[in-house]
């Protein structure tokens, strides 16, 4: 695969990038997210990590678990777009980024980011920018399900 | 004929229909598309008009001038809320 091809976010990457960019509906293990990140470069050595998890109180309100929909071909589309966009704009060496649909229960992983880089600083940079961009541009919705019943939620946390 | 994907509020505003099969019979613009929904789905309208809810027409958010074609791939799109931090 070429180097042109895989910084396209409109095509479809297969292999290692692939594994890069994820929206799953199974739950995935951060050890082995992170060494997949490490493999990529010896030159890593600064490691920023933001995981997202499901918390039982949206809005004061109670919370007994969260679906997740996305919009499938969309979704990965803004996801890669992040991704090369953060390598490109902050000099980072790689970038995981994985977001998890379906029901997923109080206390369980969401989304998690994975930021690589050759020192600490441009790492952190990336993964906050990288959270905050996802949750701008990436047609992911979620559905709290609460004593009272089942609320869209319209607002970026 | 065309086919418009639902997602979140708009699919449950919508009857749970996941998508949408419209005629679009006075023009084919994204606008007309809107139209044609605010006539059928009132609520759903509503949003479209606040811009709460976008149109994005093959995977991108669509401009109401754009033309909508044969085949085009047509979405609505409700408030994002991924990541949940």
């Amino acid at each position: 695969m070429s180097l042109e091809q895989v910084t396209k976010a409109d095509q479809p990457v297969t292999g290692d990038e692939a594994m890069l960019v994820r929206v799953q509906r199974e739950d995935f293990s951060i050890d082995e997210e992170l060494r997949r990140v490490r493999a990529r470069s010896k030159r890593i050595g600064g490691i920023a990590i933001f995981l997202g998890t499901a918390r039982d109180r949206s809005k004061g309100k109670d919370v007994d678990g969260i679906t997740f929909e996305h919009y499938e071909g969309m979704a990965q589309k803004k996801l890669r777009e992040i991704r090369e966009r953060a390598l490109k704009d902050f000099g980072i060496i790689e970038l995981l980024i994985l977001h998890r649909y379906g029901e997923i229960g109080i206390g369980d992983n969401i989304v998690l980011i994975i930021a690589g880089a050759e020192h600490r600083a441009e790492a952190f940079q990336a993964c906050k920018w990288a959270i905050d961009e996802l949750k701008q541009i990436t047609p992911i919705w979620k559905l709290e399900h609460t004593p009272e019943g089942e609320v869209w939620v319209e607002e970026h946390p | 004929m065309v086919t418009v994907r639902l997602f979140g509020m708009t699919k449950m505003l919508a009857g749970n229909q996941g998508a949408l099969s419209l005629a679009l019979p006075d023009g084919r613009r994204v606008k007309d598309l809107v139209a044609v929904i605010e006539a059928a789905y009132p609520k759903i309208g509503e949003l479209l008009q606040k811009k709460k809810v976008l149109v994005s027409v093959n995977q991108d958010i669509a401009h109401e001038d754009l033309e909508v074609r044969d085949g085009d791939e047509i979405a609505l799109l409700p408030p994002f809320a991924g990541g949940n931090s």
